[in-house]
This record gives structure tokens, C-alpha cells and sequence, in this order.
């Protein structure tokens, strides 16, 4: 398959820099794939599981928030934290699951705290999926 | 005997050997410190530079186009965001920025998020309303922080809570001299259309959902990005400043040190000689 250039860059730095033959990711709208040649294109990231291809190989990794963005073929991906399956630290998620499960049963929980739980019970959820791709 | 006793003055200049050990390790902590919180900002910079480009990007290439975000409303109500320090000790690194945001809340009706112990502990003996203490250790504070801090003031900006959200941070214009300065948040300034010549580009990118909903849904990550630089700004700032004050204050008791050397020396040839004319007297 025809390669493009993918660069994934996150607030702690550059993650990838390279060729890919494909790349897929989940958008707010739902997941995508970006292959060779795409017209360009923008969409804001939702948070679930992305799938990069390159040299024949799949890497699986846990993409929560940010931005995709395709311009004269060169792909960007700027996620707020991106991590490859074989280095998610399963116990740290199921730790912060037990926090925000703990908060979101607590009845006095005040509104922020709970949307707060919320997006943290999301992202735990997430790791921990993707880390059983590895 | 001349003035003090020679014993005496051995006591001071061995606490004064203390003090300075303490600032010297305490300067060199803090160096270290510094180079760490720049390779930070190093880091996460073009992470925040593609975000801008995006952003301008929507923004010029739809001439009607409008978001919530960028809306100017009479200004009612203020949010200040401040950023100082948890630890003293770092010369006017937390008066300077505290003073200068006092003087700015003065006449307005504001609330303020205080970042780091000194702020929360001076906002609250100044009894200028605070929205939440969470973030009381500056420190600890991490780029996940900044994202929820961002997302809670946009969502707060939205409902009409503030109209106008800034940021107070000191920024670092070099080693020796720290600024604090202020910076407007929300509503967002329009990215300048003029600043380069908008190249030739084609005009059809597209945009999942629409670009006002990809533009609603970075702009409190973006914003997240600007409070993460300025934190880390900040904190470079903060140990800059600790630097620089240990650096003196070393400075200080070296000079000590060697006035009361010569002191000591004094005081002890002048007993020597004292003793040997006691002697010669005597013979």
C-alpha cells in the first residue's frame, strides 16, 4: 500500500514521526480510516482505540481527545494523550475506575465531580480495552 | 580583647557556613529544576502550534463566521486565573504577580481560581471570592489539570457565568529578569488575518460534522494548551527567581563569612599579643 507521512504529537511530545499506510481513529462522528492520498480534511477526536499500520506492522493505542487533520497529504494527528497498547498501565486504570466508580455512587457528589468521574471512568474504560490488543 | 570574644564569632561564622550551604544546595535544586520545566514547555510547544494553525485556519476561511467563543458580551463579571507559588523564598516572584492582579480586580467584581499555596493563602486573607482550592499545590498540578480547568471555565464562559477569563502568570524573559503579565483567555482573540499572506490555499477541506463543531470542540483544548505554557512558564519563572535570590543571598553570606574571618583573626592575634606583653611584663 502507498505510504504517507504521519506525525503524532502530544502536549508531552513527539510520539511518531514517520511513514504509515494507514491510520485509524475515532473521531466525534465516529471512527475513520486515512489512507494514502486523502483529500484534506480536520475532525475532532472522540476517545477510543487507534489503529496505526506501518511497514506491514499494526500497532494498536488508547487516543483520547484532540484533533486529526490532513493537509496536502501529510496527516496529523494531535491527540491529548496517546499511548501504544503494550504500555498502558492496566492497574493505574483500574484504579482511577474505582475512584470515579466510588464517586459516581456517592450521592452527595457535586455536579462538577460527577462530570468530572464521568470523563475518568470513560478513559479508564477505554485503556483498558485497548490494552487487550496487545 | 577587641569587642567580642573570639569564641563568639567562631559560633557565627559557623551558622553562617550552615545558612550558606543551604542556599547554595537550594540554588542548585532550583537550577535543576529550570532546565526540567523548559524542556516541558519544549515539548508540548508544537503540539500547541498545530492547534493554533487550525484554529486560524477555520477562522479565516469562513468570512460569516461566528462561535460563542469569540463573542464579546458587556463585561459583568471577571475570572482570574492565577498562577504563583507554593514556597517562599524565590524573591518577588509571588508579590510581584499577586500585586499586579490586585490591582486589576480592584475595581471589577471577580472571582479568582488560585494556582499554588501563596495565592490561595493571600486571595483568602484578602477576601476576594475564590471558585475552588483543588489546585492549592502548584506542583502537583499536571497537563490533565489544565484540560479540566479549561473545560470548566469554557463550559462556565458559555453559560454566561464570566464574561471575560484571564490568566495571570509570570512570564520568563530570561534567566535573570521575570515578568508577571496577564492574558486574556475568553472570549477569544480573533486570530490577525494580515499577519502572513494567505497563501494560496484550496478551499476545500472538510470538516467532520461542520468546522464550528471541530472549532467548539479544540477551543477548550487549545485553551488547555495556553494554561499548560503558562504554568509551565510560570513555574520556569519561579525557580529562575529562586535561583537567582539563593544565588545573592549566597553572595551574602560569603562576604560575611570573610568580614567575620577577619575579625576572628583580629581578635586572635590581639590575644596573642596581649598574653605575650603579660608575659614579657612579668619576666
Amino acid at each position: 500500500m502507498t505510504p504517507f507521512h504521519l506525525k503524532i504529537v502530544t502536549p508531552d511530545g513527539l510520539i511518531f514521526d514517520g511513514q504509515a499506510e494507514e491510520l485509524i481513529v475515532r473521531t466525534t462522528g465516529g471512527d475513520v480510516a486515512i489512507l494514502a492520498r486523502h483529500i484534506d480534511y480536520v475532525a475532532a477526536l472522540g476517545m477510543g482505540r487507534a489503529v496505526v499500520v506501518s511497514n506491514g506492522q499494526r500497532r494498536t493505542a488508547a487516543c483520547i481527545g484532540g484533533m486529526l487533520s490532513v493537509s496536502g497529504g501529510e496527516v496529523t494527528l494531535v491527540p491529548t494523550t496517546f499511548e501504544w497498547a503494550d504500555k498502558i498501565d492496566v492497574d493505574r486504570a483500574e484504579a482511577s475506575l474505582q475512584r470515579a466508580d466510588k464517586v459516581l455512587h456517592d450521592e452527595s457528589a457535586s455536579s462538577t465531580d460527577i462530570q468530572l468521574a464521568e470523563a475518568r471512568l470513560h478513559r479508564a474504560l477505554v485503556r483498558k480495552s485497548v490494552a487487550s490488543y496487545k | 580583647m577587641a569587642g567580642v570574644s573570639t569564641k563568639e564569632i567562631k559560633t557565627r561564622i559557623r551558622s553562617m557556613e550552615s545558612t550558606k550551604q543551604i542556599t547554595k544546595a537550594m540554588e542548585m535544586v532550583a537550577a535543576s529544576k529550570l532546565r526540567r520545566a523548559q524542556a516541558q514547555v519544549a515539548n508540548s510547544r508544537p503540539y500547541f502550534e498545530i492547534l493554533y494553525t487550525t484554529i486560524r485556519d477555520i477562522t479565516r476561511s469562513n468570512r460569516d463566521f461566528s462561535s460563542p467563543y469569540l463573542k464579546e458580551r458587556p463585561v459583568k463579571k471577571v475570572m482570574y486565573l492565577v498562577i504563583a507559588g507554593d514556597r517562599g523564598l524565590a524573591g518577588g516572584y509571588n508579590s510581584n504577580i499577586l500585586k499586579l492582579v490586585m490591582s486589576q480586580i480592584q475595581d471589577k467584581d471577580a472571582v479568582v481560581l488560585p494556582i499554588g499555596k501563596k495565592a490561595v493563602d493571600f486571595f483568602k486573607s484578602k477576601n476576594v471570592p475564590i471558585l475552588t482550592e483543588n489546585y492549592a499545590e502548584a506542583a502537583s498540578v499536571g497537563i490533565g489539570d489544565c484540560f479540566s480547568i479549561s473545560k470548566q471555565l469554557s463550559k462556565a464562559f458559555l453559560e454566561g457565568e464570566f464574561d471575560e477569563v484571564y490568566v495571570a502568570y509570570t512570564s520568563f524573559v530570561s534567566m535573570l529578569s521575570q515578568q508577571p503579565a496577564t492574558m486574556q483567555l475568553l472570549p477569544l482573540k480573533k486570530p490577525e488575518a494580515r499577519e502572513e499572506p494567505a497563501a494560496p490555499r484550496r478551499c476545500d477541506t472538510i470538516y467532520e460534522g461542520d468546522s464550528e463543531e471541530v472549532f467548539a470542540a479544540i477551543v477548550p483544548e487549545y485553551l488547555g494548551g495556553i494554561l499548560y505554557g503558562a504554568l509551565c512558564e510560570s513555574r520556569a519563572s519561579e525557580q529562575a527567581a529562586r535561583r537567582s535570590a539563593m544565588d545573592s543571598a549566597t553572595q551574602n553570606a560569603d562576604e560575611m563569612i570573610a568580614d567575620l574571618s577577619l575579625k576572628f583573626n583580629r581578635a586572635r592575634q590581639a590575644a596573642i599579643t596581649q598574653e605575650i606583653t603579660e608575659i614579657v611584663a612579668g619576666s
